[in-house]
């Protein structure tokens, strides 16, 4: 199943040291839920090699056993990737490989208990999964969650369809569950029986459950830390976007303007940047929040935004990535990318990295007017937003996972 | 049992199987106390924790079943296979709790999996469905061309995954055989397949060779349909709405009679009434059925849908333009032996986008495997 580039380098001689103590000391940095830590999609400490292609600069690929629009997320020495197969897309597979290697570790195969209709672009296991680093919890559009040990171990599962009979989509559901002060929060939007809810990560039971608007969603949670009330969690449908305290759902703050369905709110500076019509940036702290800004010339197409520093940037239906300023939404520059894209983009350093459907990944130089500085292809179809930890790059095509040598 | 109670053996019949639940994660010491083990995780029922309530029942209960699956995940290769029978009755997440146990002891014991007693599990029509299928996936990775040879006599097989296996077992026998062999393989394989995407592949290659299928009639689409005229659904207040066409012995007066030629036997009501949005539409169909009992209705539509069997309720979706798929809502009806009435209310949202204009829906009825059922002489 799992194949090695020729090219393959191994970062580190550790085969022989037990699992417990790789995991706790061979790698620097994890990757632990979609848009890596807090969701935002940022990693400017990390420096990742500029050119690769199928043949040069591989560390390893892994064919996987199904089709997938997950991030693999990078968790001790562990990559862990969700996938389904069958007919109906009903086997539901969470696998994890050897972050060095990218030998298969172990791989858990449930049977769906909801839906598993899908629009043939997305997929069953379209949400990523999530971890805090010692379980890791993994959604699939059929609203199965499950949990599991680093060693593969079912620690618990909810059949989140069985207990909201009308939950689900039939365009296939793709939000990504998030862990936020010991809470998995997992937001089924959709026109059925829409609902939120907090499940303890160590117990599998509720801490809250909230029913919501019955309309569609595609959005992911987001953890944001609110002074007053600590951590939250920000919920986004088509038709506003709450904040919530993860321990007990408590509302705190909502506000009602036009969302996006698909691409997710992010944050920088205690200001949200909300995906609609362009982007808005909105204060989470006013009972009546009008927008600081509002930018039409920020349009989010179905990747998320980034937001850093004093920019933001968004890829828009037409693959053009626009950076602006944050504090005002000042356009700075435009460069149009090819392809379409489904993957969220990411901030490597001072790059932003950005996968097209087709398989190409753009680094794109944002120090001044945006440049594309590189252009690397692999491939495949590539839905899937990347990951990134210690120097790799992790791609995920539709059926092959590949890890990006560091530099 | 309380509501916050996590786990709820389904049946007290199985007294050991509780038993066996409510014990530390002692492993288990014969084959029968493993069965017991299995059968218990099998049937557990989902959770039902109330928000703020017994979170220490719920470490209990998904603590204790995550313990008696470790129980499983240590028992020998010889008992891997009988536990496979506790599927029988399984709950859907007690399936899963089951085979993340089993499945961790197949990784463990490896090739001393007994492939003959595998192979008789796959052999066994009379065994849950998905123990054979698991059975057959283990197989396959260890001894394939056991595996293989075990599909020759699986094309009428109950177990869909193996059956659609044996189809494309047959279907891979196509290639070398001479024109005449393989249109006789494709025929074959067209009778045995139950899945969409199988038949319209043996379809596909039969048109190409000078014998077109009638896809409708071959997966059973009902096709003769009175339609009322249009009736409100604007903000979808419709759908809720018991318009006449519901009442025990509707008027069809001035219903008009439509017909599908579509191949998958949809009927198009933007055609048969008017492209119009916010209204709704009864679709009135008799369906002869060779025996009374039990049947699946299986219908498919982008929009919101109510169906009736002889003014009997069988299901509601209230969903609009989340996509479309032939099965895309199966529910169970009874059925007399003979004529029966089928009812459908299909509902048009006021959605403006292009993608949103379709206004139709496509029904079969079948048995549980796909197999189509009902007949039609007309639509009266």
């Amino acid at each position: 199943m799992m194949r090695r580039a020729s090219t393959l380098a191994l970062a580190t001689s550790v085969s022989t040291l037990p699992c417990f103590f790789l995991a706790a000391s061979a790698y620097a940095a994890d990757w632990l839920e979609f848009r890596g830590p807090g969701g935002r999609g940022i990693a400017p400490t990390e420096t990742i090699r500029t050119t690769w292609s199928e043949d040069d600069g591989i560390s390893w690929r892994a064919d996987l056993p199904g089709k997938g629009a997950s991030s693999p997320i990078v968790v001790g020495d562990l990559v862990v990737v969700t996938a389904s197969s069958g007919p109906r897309q009903d086997r539901l597979h969470v696998l994890a490989c050897d972050r060095a290697t990218g030998d298969l570790r172990w791989q858990r195969t449930f049977w769906a208990t909801g839906r598993t209709l899908c629009h043939p672009t997305s997929a069953v296991a379209a949400g990523t999964p999530a971890s805090d680093g010692t379980r890791i919890v993994a959604l699939f559009s059929s609203c199965d969650l499950f949990a599991l040990d680093r060693d593969g171990r079912l620690l618990w599962q909810r059949n989140l369809a069985v207990e909201h009979p009308r939950s689900g989509n039939d365009v296939g559901m793709g939000t990504s569950p998030r862990i936020i002060d010991g809470t998995v929060v997992v937001q089924i939007d959709c026109q059925g029986d829409a609902f939120a809810v907090g499940i303890d990560a160590v117990t599998g039971s509720d801490r809250w459950t909230v029913p919501r608007q019955k309309i569609a969603g595609w959005s992911t949670p987001l953890a944001i830390e609110l002074p007053e009330h600590g951590a939250c969690v920000a919920l986004q449908n088509p038709n506003g976007l709450e904040l919530r305290r993860a321990r007990d759902g408590v509302l705190v703050w909502s506000w009602k303007g036009d969302c996006s369905g698909i691409p997710m709110t992010t944050e920088a500076g205690g200001m949200l940047y909300v995906p609609n019509d362009g982007l808005a940036a909105v204060t989470p702290t006013t009972a009546e929040a009008a927008p600081a800004w509002r930018s039409t010339k920020l349009a989010c197409g179905i990747a998320s935004p980034l937001a850093w520093g004093d920019a933001v940037a968004t890829i828009n239906r037409a693959g053009v990535l626009t950076v602006a300023t944050r504090s005002d939404g000042e356009l700075r520059g435009q460069v149009r990318l090819a392809g379409s894209f489904w993957a969220s983009p990411l901030l490597v350093g001072e790059s932003v990295v950005a996968v097209n459907k087709e398989g190409a990944t753009f680094l794109v130089s944002i120090a001044g007017e945006p440049k594309v500085t590189t252009e690397n292809q692999l491939p495949g179809t590539f839905t899937a937003t990347p990951a990134i930890a210690d120097g790799s790059l992790y791609l995920r095509s539709e059926t092959t996972l590949w890890k990006i040598a560091p530099p | 049992m309380r509501p916050y109670e996590t786990i709820a053996i389904a049946g007290m019949a199985c007294s050991l199987a509780a038993d066996a639940l409510a014990s530390a994660a002692k492993p288990p010491q014969s084959v029968e106390q493993a069965v017991a083990v299995a059968t218990a995780l099998a049937r557990t029922e989902g959770i039902q924790v109330q928000p703020g309530l017994a979170s220490q029942a719920g470490l209990a209960s998904q603590a204790g079943l995550a313990s008696q699956a470790d129980a499983l995940a240590g028992i020998p290769a010889e008992w891997i296979v009988p536990c496979l029978d506790a599927l029988r009755d399984a709950t859907p997440g007690g399936a899963n709790w089951l085979r993340s146990g089993l499945e961790r002891a197949v990784d463990r014991v490896g090739d001393a999996l007994p492939a003959g007693r595998l192979a008789d599990v796959v052999r066994d029509a009379a065994r849950p469905p998905r123990a054979r299928g698991l059975a057959y996936s283990w197989l396959k990775t260890r001894q394939p061309q056991l595996a293989w040879s075990l599909l020759d006599a699986m094309l009428g097989d109950p177990a869909l995954e193996l059956r659609r296996e044996a189809v494309d077992k047959l279907l891979a026998s196509a290639p070398d055989a001479d024109e005449s062999l393989q249109r006789d393989i494709h025929r074959r394989a067209l009778a045995a397949a139950r899945d969409i995407d199988q038949i319209e592949r043996i379809a596909g290659w039969l048109a190409e060779h000078g014998e077109p299928v009638d896809l409708a009639a071959t997966l059973g689409f009902m096709r003769r349909w009175l339609v009322s005229p249009a009736f409100d659904n604007k903000q979808g207040v419709g759908f809720a709405k018991a318009y006449p066409p519901e009442s025990p012995a509707p008027d069809t007066t001035g219903w008009k009679q439509v017909g599908s030629t579509d191949k998958h036997g949809v009927i198009d009501l933007n055609a048969a009434i008017a492209t119009e949005k916010g209204v709704l539409a009864y679709a009135l169909a008799t369906v002869e059925m060779p025996q009374a009992g039990p049947a699946e209705v299986r219908i498919g539509s982008p929009c919101a849908v109510q169906v009736w069997v002889n003014g009997e309720p069988v299901m509601q979706h209230e969903i609009y333009h989340a996509s479309e798929a032939i099965d895309q809502y199966v529910a169970t009806a009874d059925f007399r032996a003979g004529s029966n009435t089928v009812l459908v209310k299909c509902c048009q949202n006021e959605q403006t986008e292009a993608w949103a204009a379709d206004w139709k829906f496509q029904l079969r009825i079948c048995d549980r495997l796909g197999t189509p059922l009902a007949t039609q002489r007309d639509s009266r």
